[in-house]
């Protein structure tokens, strides 16, 4: 009896979880959106702050799924019909122009985001909505070396060792890289310098990163002790009780805005709107922007909180801080990569 | 050598299933991958050859294809090292301690890759275990670069690959007959003649299968070489990473792809032929 009870239960069970693996979305309740975020300090802060009031207000459950810009494309790319793999992109500008120029992603409804109200227009386009800003800069640990000024202090003989790099494979590893090669006279289309630095560095490097999210583990094991990242890094390992400070070049801190995108075939676009909209909502931009994580808002009708206003003054400020023109990037990125593949192999 | 046990026909029947989703999820993605190599832009369209002779006619990527390779027989070698003295320890056990070997071979395998590759970040980096010792031994005068070497590197693909190569070995030990090893030692060899006339020969084909799991296994590993490795050392699985991840190339990807599977088959295929002719020497 208690076999046949046992088989029956061992059955049903199995038949559940077979059912939950062949119909994920389906198992979930209709008003269901499935959000791309950055892995670790986005997904944990959307997770906390914004699903239980998404939940709250319209009743939606928030499903995250943790992938980096370059890898939300790709996966979109890799699955060009049938159910999209997520509702919701949030992109860097880079892999953002990708999306729209591979028709990844729909147009956004201004009537749907009564919040786009504060929002500046320079963070708005038909395709999609800033939700916060990422300011790159310098991160460097105090108690060990000295304080730099600028891009070209990373590659000064005080520092030999002590440096670490990292090439175009990220966003803030791109845009690090062409203000080096503005620092020492080149531009958005003459990369030329930053090389010839990158060579001359070589020798006395501390680490050569492959990716950003290498830089923060090298840092706390005392690898290296100054690297470029942006804020939102600074603020989660300080958070950690790693001894971190944040300075902003003498050139300035370029400055992207992480986008929202809607993928074009989700079929909760009304759901994801709602989901974008509470995003831009000041009180949620308020609580995102406590650090950790320090999101700074995009959303101007919420006062900076004082350690955001520390590093980037004010709304008005940030929407100076230096951009780039990402439709001269991406053509240029792959030369790039291999580039750099080739000037730092050892 | 091969199992002279005849199976019933119908036996066939009930590796079907096994068939069916190796053909599904294995040999049908592999047949996409090896005709998504054969276009020459990255949205598929129009079929061609450049992405090979684009990679081939590239002395730097033959150069990146040699480093693959040559880590992964550098770990092969270093692992076969650390390897032979656990499985000889082994063969030379009692049924519990074999048991308690056995846990502690398996041990590692339960722990993600992911998790172990970090570990060593701790280990390797200049304030890490290994320094620290190295350090206060007064062995070296100043911490020595170690993460982000190819030496680091080796040092732990060995511990993450050390379970494949002795999982094999240690099999082929237990099914050693200890009348063999006793029978030598009658007839007069001393204990090192019984090791290198008996025991190496008969564990052979263990540890053929063993280097390669870890030869493959290693020269694949993308998250180990790219966190342990850094940005300086380059081999195939990154440029697969770039050209797929990054840059949206797929064709290339893909070509890359197949000929770093190619190129390990090949040495897969030299590594099974000698595991194959060592065989026929003892029994011949």
């Amino acid at each position: 009896m208690t076999d046949r009870i046992g088989r029956r239960a061992a059955l049903a069970t199995g038949g559940l979880a077979a059912a939950a693996v062949l119909s994920p979305r389906k198992a979930a309740a209709s008003s269901t959106v499935v959000a791309a975020h950055y892995p670790n300090t986005w997904e944990t802060a959307y997770r906390d702050v914004v699903a239980p009031v998404l939940q709250q207000r319209h009743q939606i459950e928030l499903v995250i799924t943790p992938l980096l810009a370059f890898d939300q494309v790709a996966r979109a790319l890799a699955q060009p019909r049938g159910r999209p793999p997520f509702d919701c992109f949030c992109l860097d500008p880079g892999p953002r122009r990708t999306a729209i120029e591979r028709g990844l992603v729909q147009q956004i409804d201004r009537a749907k985001l009564p919040n786009l109200q504060g929002v500046s227009p320079g963070y708005v386009d038909e395709w999609g909505v800033g939700v916060a800003m990422q300011v790159v800069g310098i991160a460097y640990n105090p108690s060990r070396v000295e304080k730099p000024t600028g891009w070209r202090d990373l590659f000064e003989p005080k520092y030999h060792r002590r440096v670490a790099i990292t090439g175009f494979g990220s966003t803030f590893g791109t845009v690090a890289m062409i203000e080096i090669a503005k620092a020492f006279g080149g531009s958005e289309t003459n990369m030329e310098p930053a090389f010839e630095a990158v060579r001359r560095l070589l020798p006395n490097v501390g680490a050569v990163a492959l990716n950003s999210a290498q830089l923060p583990s090298l840092f706390q094991q005392g690898q290296i002790d100054i690297f470029y990242t942006n804020t939102n890094n600074v603020a989660a390992l300080k958070a950690q009780g790693v001894n971190i400070e944040f300075v902003q070049p003498d050139t300035g801190c370029p400055a992207f805005a992480t986008t929202m995108h809607i993928h074009a075939r989700s079929t909760v676009a009304n759901e994801a709107h709602q989901y974008i909209n509470v995003s831009l909502d000041p009180a949620i931009q308020a609580a995102l922007q406590e650090p950790p994580p320090m999101f700074i808002p995009t959303q101007t009708r919420t006062p900076l909180a004082p350690e955001v206003a520390a590093l980037v003054g004010s709304h008005d400020a940030l929407s100076r801080f230096i951009q780039h023109d990402w439709g001269v990037i991406n053509p240029q990125r792959s030369a790039w990569i291999e580039r750099f593949n080739r000037e730092v192999r050892a | 050598m091969a199992a002279r046990v005849t199976m019933p026909e119908g036996r066939f029947m009930l590796a079907f299933p096994m068939l069916l989703f190796f053909g599904a999820f294995f040999v049908a993605p592999l047949l996409l991958l090896v005709a998504v190599s054969f276009f020459d832009d990255p949205d598929i369209t129009v079929p061609g050859l450049s992405q090979y002779t684009g990679f081939l006619s590239d002395a730097f990527n033959w150069r990146v294809l040699g480093q693959t390779l040559l880590l992964g027989v550098k770990v092969v070698a270093c692992t076969t090292l650390l390897a032979y003295p656990i499985a000889l320890l082994f063969l030379a056990a009692g049924p519990r301690l074999r048991r308690v070997l056995l846990m502690l071979i398996l041990v590692p395998l339960l722990t993600s890759v992911v998790v172990r590759t970090f570990a060593w970040i701790v280990l390797l980096s200049r304030e890490g275990v290994v320094n620290s010792l190295l350090l206060s031994l007064g062995i070296v005068g100043a911490p020595v670069q170690l993460l982000h070497t190819e030496l680091g590197l080796i040092i732990a693909l060995m511990q993450i690959e050390l379970p494949l190569m002795l999982l094999p070995l240690v099999s082929v030990m237990a099914r050693l007959d200890p009348n063999v090893v006793a029978a030598s030692q009658a007839l007069g060899a001393g204990s090192w003649r019984t090791l290198v006339r008996v025991i190496l020969p008969l564990s052979l084909p263990g540890y053929a299968a063993g280097v390669l799991l870890v030869f493959a296994s290693s020269t694949a590993a993308f998250v180990s070489q790219s966190v342990i490795g850094g940005g300086r050392l380059i081999y195939m699985p990154l440029f697969v990473y770039q050209q797929a991840t990054t840059l949206y190339n797929w064709p290339f990807a893909a070509a890359i792809s197949v000929i770093l599977v190619l190129a390990i088959s090949l040495v897969a295929f030299g590594i099974n032929h000698l595991g194959r002719s060592a065989r026929g020497n003892i029994h011949g």
